[in-house]
């Protein structure tokens, strides 16, 4: 069906129009937001079809590589495999979902609507390229549109955190590019050896071909550095302690929406990176790593566990948790087998889920109470009880309540953690409970007790139709692929070999 | 097999009244009592359908059991592979606990027309999520895999978590929630563990097919395997509110009378017993698991029944004395375990705990059902402001006192026989290990002080004069929807213990490698059991404890001041109150230490962190002064220097990357 479409520069190409016509449509918009509307679901609609035509066989499909600047050796090569479809989809699906939610938005609307789609082409042009090039560029496109959502459209401290947020991710994007040349000039020798570019070629941003030959021809310090460059680049996106000090910050400021994306995609394309780029490339280097990994894992579960139960301001919490939870995949990743990996991929694909209804339900509490402030809120369950069930809902999912996508995924990083340090798993397992104890605490305090006297509760509304749609939407995948994960895992794990051929568990 | 071919369907109907219930709105129901008619009659039909299955199974059943299986996530790719299968295990066991499960639910969604009626809008959520608790419980019975099980296991957990809350305006209801919630997941995690070790040791499958017929083939050694088995049965202590994770099942009585009947006491948390019951195969090649099992449910059994003594909440004696009785359960599973290691040929334990385990539903949720109808006529719980209750409410206070009598142990009511069972299966293990001594003394003081508190709680309830006149006057007999199913307990409290005549021991057989079954005639048994000398000893440590609540709390011949009377007995009496410091001791772990340690995580945070990340910004501000006029405050023309700095970089790097 899709044998002579280019259906990943379409899936690029939609939203990117999207944004030039939201752009534009200036004097009207909202007109604005039905643009937005249809050109993100587009891509969503695509990405649905191109999953009908998806091959289990776990190599890369729907391969497109389209000379660019040859002399450079550099292509625009997109391909997706099994890692990159289920980030492609949440793509799709949380902008798309991001975008209904902000129905209500007026302040200059068409230009939000505009960077919502702009972020949309950076992302996906992240998880789908295949040259290193078009990865940087598609990396740094993100940070862009993410940086005005905040900066225009944020809270009362937006200046200082959308700096920080854009100072912060952009230090670690040069480290990654300081990697990406050094592996750029270092293979090229390699690889003209071994005849896969021509003898007068400068080098390849290729990185299948450059993942052919790194691994075996660099020298082990030369991979430890080039791995320590790009590492870095990576957690500081993803985040882990203690480079991590920029997301609470930019949550707290960030529009809903914003917080959606940022939380649901952006921190996933640091852990992509490291399952898309480090490990395949660099193997050697990475069992160097292994320990500094995982410790930076557990410390990272552990950290944003505990700064979890001190906040007080609902979306802080919930913007630790993500610290927290993404700790859980780097722990997957830090195992080295391909169940540990495969899980982390899962986790990735269930935290994007999972973190966006939470931000949703902040967002909600925000715009009907007036305040996220925990000790402000206090038995709304009667007032709001659609929003009280969404955020119970979300809350259980977080917490890894099995029948919910988290549980699995998280089973599984600690299946293979058990089986790569034995009883060690009890330190990060033990947060399990800490995990429940911050989100019921919190769901004690604002919705449970009485009702609260600080904030005026007699005008409160419930949930409107298009907070209540993508809640649906969400919550409805959450439990479909907590109650059969097969849908997600059957498309992941074909491809983990390619990622980690070393070792398996089991 | 022809009814277990559709065992399936039997958590599928209440799990249909939740989706119509939960999601159908109120508007449906307003009129409906809150979808109380599509509970009743979802969960009868599973109910029907299970007792079909159960009593097939039961009858026909050679033995194996029947195993059903869909395949729920096969991963096959490079080196891993595993597979995690969904289905149905009906063997004798999760037959037992078919017919306990859906028939409690059943009685107990009838008698919540009654108990739950005046509860308005509530009503809905109340059927909704109890409806969903059945379909779950059911799910974990019928179970064919650990994983299977820890996953329903969890979603009972909830259930019990929303169901606490129920009340969730009240804030010791929503404290008391929370408090279940998170003290069972410490018993999860380690459960959790459990399975991590099932499932690298029987090589990435969990199906209890597949473990019990290679316990052999076990990877990691014997240390290893205990350790598994002692962290499954860490979920156990948990689930089941044994020493030391207890604690939440007093608080958890916030919830309706009707939620603590089902949940607490005759299902969910029969669930620990039924974990270790379930993987008794494994379980018993680990006689170290077995002995702390043993030890845990002796201990505990003594321990939870001392706090009863003096409470006078009716509802919390009844948690204490439930904590108590599970841990018989676990006392007999324990000793059976650990005997069966020495000695293969038979021994009692197991069909001890599991007989317990189907009277002691049966009982208690009696017990409980008629305090639920007890609180339903004097609207309070307090045992101070009742008395002289039995001219009011006749037929509770008749059934209450059967429920009494059985959980005391008097012959020839159905407590009587299961009790008997356990403290023989505690004496056979003296053979074995001494320390089954202090286990027997245990079990037989437990069952003196339970005849005690359960007959000083029915005397004052329901004997002497009334000690608050209001309440006296306020007080009805329940509708007759509440009494109905009352009167079928009761009449399973007295007559379920026959079983034992009918040759329960020689039908719950573990399933284990040279186990004989016990078979033998209704005479013979008797026989055995009133031959022997512990029978009557069990018998006299029962007519003792109620001939003293009788004496104090009926006769007044003692005094009840006598307990207080001297400033030791007073202190011994407040510790008991207290629950032994454990409450203050969860509190203050949960505030002072891990809310301390979470202060600290957020002054590192704030402080140290976040300060030296601005320091390094306020210092390159200061250094950079000069270089102001470059700062616009243009985020584009930020965006213009970044592209052409890395334009630079690319250039310098291709003219001096050829040099490299």
């Amino acid at each position: 069906m899709f044998e002579n479409i280019p259906i990943l520069s379409l899936l690029i190409l939609f939203p990117l129009l999207g944004a030039i016509a939201a752009f534009m449509l200036g004097r009207s918009p909202k007109a604005a937001k039905y643009v937005a509307l249809v050109f993100s679901a587009i891509p969503l609609a695509l990405v649905t079809l191109m999953l009908t035509e998806f091959s289990l066989s776990g190599g890369f499909q729907f391969v497109e590589n389209y000379e660019w600047i040859s002399f450079l050796g550099i292509n625009f090569h997109l391909g997706i495999d099994g890692v990159s479809v289920t980030m492609v989809f949440l793509s799709t699906l949380l902008v798309f979902l991001a975008i209904l939610f902000s129905w209500d938005v007026e302040e200059r609307l068409n230009q939000y609507m505009g960077l919502m789609l702009l972020l949309e082409v950076g992302i996906l042009g992240v998880f789908t390229a295949l040259d290193y090039f078009v990865f940087y560029i598609f990396w740094e496109v993100v940070l862009i549109p993410m940086y005005f959502l905040i900066a225009i459209w944020g809270g009362m401290n937006r200046a200082y955190a959308s700096i920080k947020f854009f100072i912060y991710t952009h230090v670690a994007s040069l480290a990654m590019l300081l990697g990406i040349f050094a592996l750029y000039f270092t293979t090229a020798p390699l690889l003209k050896a071994d005849g896969l570019i021509p003898v007068d070629a400068i080098g390849t941003f290729d990185m299948q071909l450059i993942a052919r030959v790194a691994g075996d021809g660099l020298g082990h310090m030369l991979q430890i550095a080039i791995f320590g460059a790009l590492f870095f680049g990576f957690i500081v996106k993803m985040p882990v302690v203690p480079f991590h000090t920029w997301l609470p910050d930019a949550h707290v400021q960030a529009p809903t929406a914003g917080s959606v994306l940022l939380a649901g995609l952006l921190l996933k394309m640091g852990s992509y990176g490291i399952i898309r780029i480090c490990l395949p490339t660099l193997p050697d280097a990475a069992v160097d790593f292994q320990l500094i990994m995982a410790v930076i894992g557990v410390v990272s579960i552990i950290y944003g566990a505990f700064a979890c139960l001190a906040q007080s301001d609902l979306k802080k919490m919930v913007a630790y948790s993500s610290i927290s939870h993404m700790g859980i995949v780097m722990l997957g990743i830090a195992t080295l087998s391909q169940l540990g990996i495969a899980a982390a991929v899962f986790q990735m694909f269930a935290h994007g889920l999972i973190t966006a209804v939470l931000f949703m339900v902040c967002g909600m509490f925000q715009h009907k109470a007036g305040t996220r402030e925990i000790p402000l809120l206090g038995g709304l369950a009667p007032k709001v009880p659609i929003l009280a069930t969404v955020m119970m809902m979300g809350f259980m999912a977080s917490l890894g309540l099995p029948g919910m996508v988290g549980f699995l995924a998280e089973f599984m990083v600690f299946t293979s953690t058990f089986d790569t340090w034995g009883v060690w798993v009890l330190v990060p397992i033990a947060t399990v409970a800490l995990t429940a104890a911050y989100y019921l605490w919190a769901m004690q305090r604002s919705i449970f007790g009485e009702l609260t006297t600080k904030i005026d509760t007699k005008h409160m509304h419930d949930a409107y139709w298009f907070e209540i749609l993508p809640l649906a939407v969400l919550l409805g995948f959450i439990v479909l692929f907590g109650v059969w994960p097969a849908f997600a895992l059957d498309l992941i794990t074909p491809s983990i070999p390619s990622v980690w051929p070393l070792n398996g568990v089991i | 097999m022809a009814f277990a071919e559709y065992a399936w369907l039997i958590p599928i109907f209440p799990l249909i009244a939740f989706v119509v219930i939960g999601f159908l709105g109120n508007r449906l129901f307003k009129k409906w009592e809150g979808g109380a008619p599509v509970a009743i009659l979802m969960t009868a039909i599973s109910l029907v359908l299970a007792l079909a299955v159960a009593f097939e199974a039961l009858t026909t059943g050679d033995g194996t059991p029947f195993v059903q299986s869909l395949e729920w996530l096969v991963v096959q790719s490079g080196e891993f592979n595993f597979t995690f299968n969904m289905g149905i295990y009906i063997d004798n066991l999760s037959a037992l606990m078919l017919i306990v499960v859906a028939f409690i639910s059943t009685l107990v969604v009838i008698y919540s027309l009654g108990y739950m009626h005046e509860e308005g809008e509530k009503k809905r959520r109340y059927y909704a999520v109890i409806s969903l608790f059945i379909s779950v419980m059911l799910g974990l019975v019928l179970a064919s895999n650990f994983l299977q099980m820890f996953i329903f296991w969890e979603l009972v957990g909830l259930c019990s978590y929303l169901l606490i809350g129920f009340w969730n305006t009240r804030p010791s209801a929503a404290s008391a929630a929370k408090k279940a919630f998170l003290v069972t997941r410490i018993g999860d995690i380690m459960f959790m563990i459990g399975l991590f070790v099932f499932f690298i040791g029987f090589q990435g499958n969990l199906d209890y097919t597949h473990i019990f017929n290679n316990v052999d083939a076990f990877v990691g050694g014997d240390a290893l395997l205990t350790f598994g088995t002692l962290m499954i049965f860490g979920g156990a202590i948990g689930k089941s509110a044994q020493f030391p994770l207890h604690d939440w099942l007093p608080d958890a009585m916030e919830g309706p009378t009707t939620v603590s009947a089902l949940i607490h006491a005759a299902t969910m948390v029969k669930a620990g017993v039924y974990l270790v019951a379930r993987s008794y195969p494994v379980m018993v090649e680990t006689p170290d698991t077995m002995l702390f099992i043993a030890f845990i449910g002796g201990f505990t059994a003594l321990f939870a029944a001392t706090m009863a003594l003096n409470n006078t909440n009716i509802k919390r004696v009844l948690a204490y004395s439930t904590v108590s009785q599970l841990g018989y359960m676990f006392l007999a599973l324990g000793a059976g375990g650990y005997i069966y290691y020495y000695h293969a040929d038979f021994n009692v334990g197991y069909a001890a705990g599991t007989f317990h385990l189907m009277n002691h539903a049966f009982f208690k949720a009696l017990l409980f059902l008629s305090a639920g109808a007890v609180i339903h006529a004097a609207h309070t719980e307090d045992m101070r402001l009742m008395g002289g209750l039995s001219k009011k409410l006749k037929i509770t206070s008749l059934v209450m006192l059967i429920g009494c009598i059985s959980i005391a142990g008097i012959p020839p009511f159905s407590g009587f026989w299961s009790k008997d069972l356990v403290l023989e299966a505690a004496f056979e293990g003296i053979q074995y290990n001494g320390l089954f001594i202090l286990l027997y003394a245990f079990g037989l003081i437990t069952a003196f002080l339970t005849a005690f508190y359960m007959f000083r709680l029915w005397f004052l309830t329901f004997a002497g004069k009334p000690r608050d006149q209001h309440t006296y006057d306020h007080a009805h007999e329940a509708p007759k929807v509440m009494w109905v199913p009352l009167a079928i307990l009761a009449v399973l409290a007295f007559g379920s213990g026959f079983a034992f005549l009918m040759g329960f021991e020689s039908v719950l057989v573990p399933g284990l490698e040279g186990f004989v079954p016990h078979e033998a005639s209704a005479v013979d048994l008797l026989v055995a059991v009133f031959t022997n000398i512990l029978t009557y000893a069990s018998i006299l440590a029962a007519v003792l404890g109620i001939g003293l609540a009788y004496l104090v709390y009926y006769k007044g011949t003692i005094n009840p001041a006598v307990f207080t009377a001297t400033p030791a007995r007073k202190a011994m009496s407040n510790v008991l109150l207290a629950r032994y410091g454990f409450t203050k001791a969860y509190d203050w772990f949960g505030l002072k230490v891990i809310y301390g340690i979470s202060k600290v995580v957020d002054f590192i945070d704030r402080r140290i962190i976040d300060g030296l990340i601005n320091g390094i910004s306020a210092g390159l501000i200061r250094a950079g002064g000069f270089l102001r006029r470059g700062q616009t405050g243009f985020v584009q023309s930020y965006a213009a220097v970044i592209v052409a700095g890395v334009s630079l970089i690319v250039i310098l790097l291709f003219y001096v990357g050829g040099v490299i």
